[in-house]
């Protein structure tokens, strides 16, 4: 199975300070990832530099996108080659409808995109659409539209920031829903339609609706574990982040 | 006596330089198909489209020839001024420089003292709601004229309109004036909405006076955009709210441009009862001085007025600036006013999050600009759409799509 995301040796630097170090991670097509580490350990900084914020200054290392270097591609490039972000928390933009943006993506969709009032209304998106993006909606609410956005573009590579902190035990079935239609896991797809992803989050908890093949944990701007996602749950739950820098799971720098 | 704004900004033009009187050589227009390709686009640039089916009229005016379609529509009359004037002995009776002062400057007195006014009469009979929109041109074709113009509207009672007002030079016309009165008489109950856009070579210099007077219940909607600022622009409209319950709602879009002076203001004067006015002025600064302003004056119980100016300078070289003043002057206890005023950049990270959905930096600045011109008058000018593409490219990085 190739590669699709290939992250060696890299080093990022923002507004002075290095936050990644020497980070390696490797994301094979198919699969969906996801990313464990305390606040303030480089979860988004890690996501952020993936889809190219240039205030993420990459000071060594190379990022491969389907074997491609795209280190030094701008945001809509990295876009353009099919990989979608969910932001932790993204910007309110007034003046501009989600509506205007599905309808950009839509237009600009490389294959065919179902009905999406028949969609916003399955998950409940709907009074959103004729909003300005992100104006005045609840924590949860923003999740969604992130989501749907996805949804609806379809990237071959998918990475959620935190995609349930914000929502409420009702909603989260729904936040599940639209993952694994993002990720294409419904045991009747064919697995070689699966998508590729990384899934960033602190407490774990939204592992519980959505299958990852493998966890990463990040403490410190450096990834020091990968391996299974429950193993390392269990591990984190039962002790903390603060024992996995000291616990044996952790590798040697 | 009433206050107004002080138009102090945009340089005394000396009068003298240009010419007010006809070239007699020159061949007068008598149907839009002599017009020729280039002006039709620009004309359809700002609005007039001269082969559109779905307009109830239309008035050229080619530096001093006036070319006006005859209008099919009962109860709506079109005329060139000078030919209404000769017509209708009411007319400078009861309605001309009653809303704007015939001496009230050196421009309006230019006017004033035309021997042959040019300009458009419209003139909507009571109960009468006209389908298509009105369309009028007034275009400059040379350099070194000064065109004084003198527009009338009349709505009666109970009637609608729609104007759509375009202003525009020939490519390649340098130096020229465009002096004008426009004065708007709005009946009961009537609803006016004039739409004017505005798109000139940098050397053309524009000096117009408004004023527009509302009757109880009646409604007024401007919206003024200026494309393609020349050197310099100065308007003032002003709109006495008279009738109880009488509205005006105010939409100026200025895109500005280096080395050009733009002052604009909108003073309004609530003197009905119940009577409303929303001012909004938008403005994006790429170089050049613009200032906004408006002065609402609450003069009865009852008034509502807010008055909103909002400025995005994207990047304005070594001169350019935005200055926002929005005014109120609450005359009544009663009188419910307020304004708000702001200046930004565009947001990189707005920008950011929209090229992460694939936009590039140019479609993504263009859609921010769009957003904030609050624009829902899409389509009307395909040269509003260029011009934010335009602006966009100043503004990014220069990236095409
Ligand atoms: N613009 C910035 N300037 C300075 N420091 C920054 C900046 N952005 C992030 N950092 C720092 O980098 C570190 C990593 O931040 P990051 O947001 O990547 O953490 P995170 O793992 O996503 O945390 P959380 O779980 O709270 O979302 C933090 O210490 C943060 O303060
Ligand atoms: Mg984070």
């Amino acid at each position: 199975m190739t590669n699709l995301l290939e992250i060696k040796a890299l080093c990022v630097n923002v507004d002075g300070q290095d936050i990644l170090h020497d980070l390696d991670l490797t994301i094979p097509n198919g699969e969906v990832h996801t990313l464990l580490g305390p606040n303030g350990s480089g979860k988004t900084t890690l996501m952020m530099t993936i889809i190219g914020y240039p205030e993420y200054r990459v000071t060594n290392g190379q990022i491969l996108f389907d074997g491609k270097d795209i280190t030094t591609l701008d945001i809509t490039e990295r876009a353009r080659l099919g990989i979608g972000i969910s932001q932790q928390r993204p910007p309110t933009i007034s003046g501009v409808k989600l509506k205007q943006v599905l309808d950009f993506i839509i237009a600009n969709a490389r294959q065919p995109v179902p009905d999406i009032n028949e969609l916003a209304r399955a998950y409940k998106i709907e009074p959103f659409l004729d909003r300005d993006i992100n104006a005045g909606l609840s924590g949860g609410e923003i999740k969604s539209s992130e989501l749907f956005q996805l949804l609806i573009a379809r990237p071959r590579f998918v990475m959620m920031d935190e995609p349930d902190s914000g929502v409420d035990l009702e909603a989260i079935n729904i936040v599940g829903q639209m993952m694994n239609e993002i990720f294409a896991r419904h045991h009747t797809i064919r697995t070689k339609e699966r998508r590729t992803g990384l899934i960033i989050t602190h407490t774990g908890n939204i592992l519980d609706y959505i299958h990852a093949d493998k966890a990463h944990l990040i403490l410190d701007g450096y990834i020091g574990y990968t391996g299974n996602p429950h193993i390392l749950l269990d591990q984190i739950r039962e002790h903390g982040y603060g024992e996995c820098a000291r616990c044996e799971l952790w590798r040697c720098r | 006596m009433e206050n107004s704004t002080d138009l102090r900004q945009a340089a005394d033009i000396d009068l003298n330089q240009f010419t007010t009187v006809p070239d007699t050589h020159r061949g007068v227009l008598v149907s839009p198909d002599q017009l020729e390709p280039g002006d039709a686009e620009v004309m359809a640039g700002v609005g007039v489209h001269v082969e559109n089916e779905d307009r109830s009229g239309t008035y050229i005016l080619q530096d001093f020839n006036p070319l006006c379609v005859p209008v099919q529509t009962k109860g709506l009359e079109l005329l060139p001024i000078a030919v209404a004037l000769k017509k209708y002995d009411w007319l400078r009776k009861k309605y001309c420089f009653k809303a704007v002062n015939a001496d009230l400057d050196k421009y309006t007195l230019q006017c004033a003292s035309a021997a042959d006014p040019q300009g458009y009469f419209v003139h909507v009979k009571k109960g009468v709601k006209v389908p298509f929109p009105v369309q009028a041109c007034l275009y400059i074709a040379q350099s070194g004229i000064a065109q004084t113009i003198h527009n009338i509207v009349i709505l009666e009672e109970d009637s609608e309109l729609q104007l759509i007002t375009g202003c525009a030079s020939r490519t390649g016309v340098g130096s020229a004036a465009h002096l004008g009165i426009s004065e708007h008489f709005i009946g009961p109950k009537a609803r006016f909405t004039n739409t004017m856009i505005h798109s000139w070579n940098p050397d053309v210099e524009v000096r117009s006076r408004s004023g527009t007077i509302v009757d109880a219940g009646g409604t007024f909607i401007s919206n003024y955009i200026s494309l393609r600022p020349s050197k310099s622009i100065q308007t003032n409209p002003r709109t006495w709210l008279n009738g109880e319950g009488a509205s005006l709602k105010y939409l100026t879009i200025i895109l500005g441009f280096g080395g050009s002076t733009i002052d604009t203001g909108g003073d309004v004067y609530l003197n009905g009862k119940n009577s409303s006015a929303e001012l909004a002025h938008r403005a994006v600064c790429t170089g050049g001085r613009i200032y906004q302003r408006g002065l609402l004056t609450g003069n009865t119980p009852g008034c509502r007025a807010h008055i909103d100016c909002a400025g995005m300078v994207l990047d304005a070289g070594e001169d350019g600036f935005i200055e926002a003043v929005p005014g109120l002057k609450a005359l009544h206890p009663d009188a419910r006013m307020s304004h708000e005023a702001s200046i930004g950049r565009i947001a990189p990270e707005q920008v950011a999050y929209l090229q992460s959905r694939g936009m590039s930096e140019r479609e993504a600045i263009s859609l921010l600009i769009r957003g904030f011109l609050d624009l829902d008058i899409e389509g009307l000018s395909p040269e509003l759409d260029a011009r934010i593409a335009e602006i966009a490219d100043l503004a990014g990085h220069g990236e095409g799509i």
